[in-house]
């Protein structure tokens, strides 16, 4: 029990402390910036976890014609 | 204190006690017919209830619709919201509007299905019951834990943390014997996967024409055979089933599949762990560097989207990727990965004939008797998974109405049930790994030298073909 509670410490320590710290770093708080402007959920597993569904492009489906 | 020591398993003693692994079922159905069914019905009563709710009119509109017909059913299941110093955030969704109760009844639909399974599995409701709960809790820790933002926007999945806090739990204070009857992880991830078969729809195999399809089709079967024959017959590697989850994680698309065709080959928990692992830190990697070495060569973005979404592993990684590239080599990127996405199906099915008819088979068997042996061994609930594709995968072709009805369903209620069951499942499966069984697969280093192999000929392959279709063959037809 006592090394549950050392490892659920350094959990509580890493998420509440030091993410929230690192998350401020200039290369990781543009990333997440850009991220969340454009609307991308960079963890989907499945394209139906995406913010938006990956439809056919609209300058494709204007080519469809071209297509073999 | 001894007592109170005697109330927790330890993870060795007790797998070789066989205390935290499911009891077999023996009074009631099967364990992969309990997980078709449960996975069926779910389905077939979620089309029901968002056809009951469809709209009165532009039902066949997806401007309007872009996620599909909204369904009742999404206001009982979410899961916990990105957040940055507060856990208390995830709580709260993007439109401040709180997300407490549809957690809470996410977590109700995980004890729901493990009770449904008991029942059909034969098995006594009472002594399951609390353990499920407790189950469902670690899931919803594990969803927080991934919620983070710096964790999410860096790709690192659910899995992963559902995986660390069971392994935590289970090699530190050991799993407490009444929640060891509630441990049915392979059960979860294959009803999670049954229910998952909504979401491949071959339907879609043909949203980039051509060269979407020879990017993916071609090239990542290509690369799967390769790399599983040389983990095998290269490297050495003992376990035919590792080689097989880590060349699909690595060539289709990352964590999904690998959870597919662990199940299709009867991969161990520890191998399915260990790929997950290296397919996330890959996937991290891939997505921070491939957008300035894109750039760097000058390849065509079109190009370069098109190469993202063949070998990235993760579909959000790979969207991540593309759109620092720009909006239609996102576009490309992402619809490349749906394509690929769309294997799953068949690459499950295949692995599943493969390792039933072949790998598994007995070689002193007559001839006669393979057929029937494969059958035998056939993972039952692939053909679950295999039927509710292509029953959606049909739906979804009919019309434009049923399109949405069909990404309505999957997108507000299905997609999340399966993400909320693999969690937990996950979590079963780390409370019953023993670190001390993975540490030997990680000191070898062979499986990190397939996954490395494996993705340097998935990137020259990749590179190739999509030169050759988005960049030369095709070019016309794919320039905005």
């Amino acid at each position: 029990m006592t090394r549950l509670a050392c490892g659920m410490a350094v959990v509580a320590v890493v998420w509440l402390g030091l993410l929230p710290r690192l998350m401020r770093l200039p290369p990781m708080a543009g990333h997440i910036e850009r991220m969340e402007v454009r609307e991308v959920n960079p963890a989907a597993m499945y394209y139906t976890e995406l913010e938006r569904l990956p439809l056919r492009p609209a300058w494709i489906e204007q080519r469809l014609v071209l297509w073999p | 204190m001894k007592a109170a020591e005697e109330e927790f398993l330890d993870v060795s003693s007790a797998a070789a006690a066989g205390v935290t692994s499911v009891k077999p079922w023996r009074r009631g159905l099967p364990e992969d017919v309990v997980a078709t069914l449960i996975g069926v019905v779910i389905v077939a009563v979620a089309l029901a209830v968002t056809w009951a709710g469809r709209p009165a009119s532009d039902a066949d509109s997806r401007e309007k619709y872009p996620k599909g017909w909204p369904t009742p059913l999404a206001a009982t299941i979410e899961k916990p919201q990105t957040w940055s110093d507060s856990p208390a955030e995830a709580l709260v969704d993007k439109r401040g509007r709180s997300v407490f109760r549809p957690i809470l009844l996410g977590m109700g639909w995980v004890v729901a299905v493990a009770a449904a399974g008991v029942v059909l599995g034969g098995r006594s409701l009472g002594g399951v019951m609390p353990g499920s709960l407790a189950l469902a809790a670690l899931a919803c820790a594990a969803y927080g834990l991934a919620s983070h933002k710096l964790i999410h926007f860096y790709n690192l999945e659910y899995p992963l943390w559902a995986l660390s806090l069971g392994i935590l739990i289970g090699n530190t204070a050991g799993v407490p014997r009444w929640l060891a009857p509630a441990l049915a992880g392979e059960f979860f991830i294959k009803t999670g996967l049954v229910i998952f078969g909504a979401e491949v729809l071959f339907s879609r195999l043909l949203e980039l024409g051509l060269p979407g399809v020879m990017t993916s089709w071609l090239v990542t079967p290509v690369v799967l055979v390769t790399t599983y024959w040389f983990g095998v017959h290269g490297l050495g590697i003992p376990s035919r089933s590792l080689c097989m989850v880590v060349s699909a994680d690595m060539s289709v698309c990352g964590v999904s599949a690998a959870i597919a065709t662990a199940a299709a080959c009867r991969a161990k928990k520890e191998e399915l762990s260990l790929a997950i692992g290296l397919s996330l830190f890959f996937t991290v990697l891939m997505m921070v560097a491939m957008p300035p070495v894109i750039r760097w060569l000058g390849l065509d973005p079109i190009v370069g989207g098109a190469w993202i979404g063949g070998t990235i592993d993760a579909t959000g990684a790979v969207v991540a990727a593309g759109e620092a590239l720009g909006k239609e080599a996102g576009e490309v990127a992402a619809t490349v990965k749906m394509i690929q996405n769309s294997m799953i199906g068949v690459i499950a099915f295949a692995v599943a004939v493969y390792w039933a008819g072949w790998v598994e088979h007995d070689a002193a068997l007559p001839r006669t008797s393979l057929a029937a042996e494969a059958w035998r061994r056939f993972p039952r609930f692939i053909l679950g998974f295999l039927l509710l594709s292509l029953v959606c995968s049909w739906l979804f072709s009919l019309s434009s109405a049923t399109a949405l009805w069909v990404d309505g369903t999957t997108l507000g209620f299905t997609s999340r049930l399966r993400g909320w069951l693999f969690c937990t499942g996950f979590v079963c499966m780390g409370l019953q790994t023993n670190f001390r069984e993975l540490a030997p697969l990680l000191a070898s280093g062979r499986p990190l030298v397939l996954y490395v192999c494996g993705q340097l000929l998935n990137l020259a392959l990749t590179l190739a073909v999509a030169s050759l279709t988005f960049g030369w063959l095709f070019r016309k037809a794919v320039e905005p």
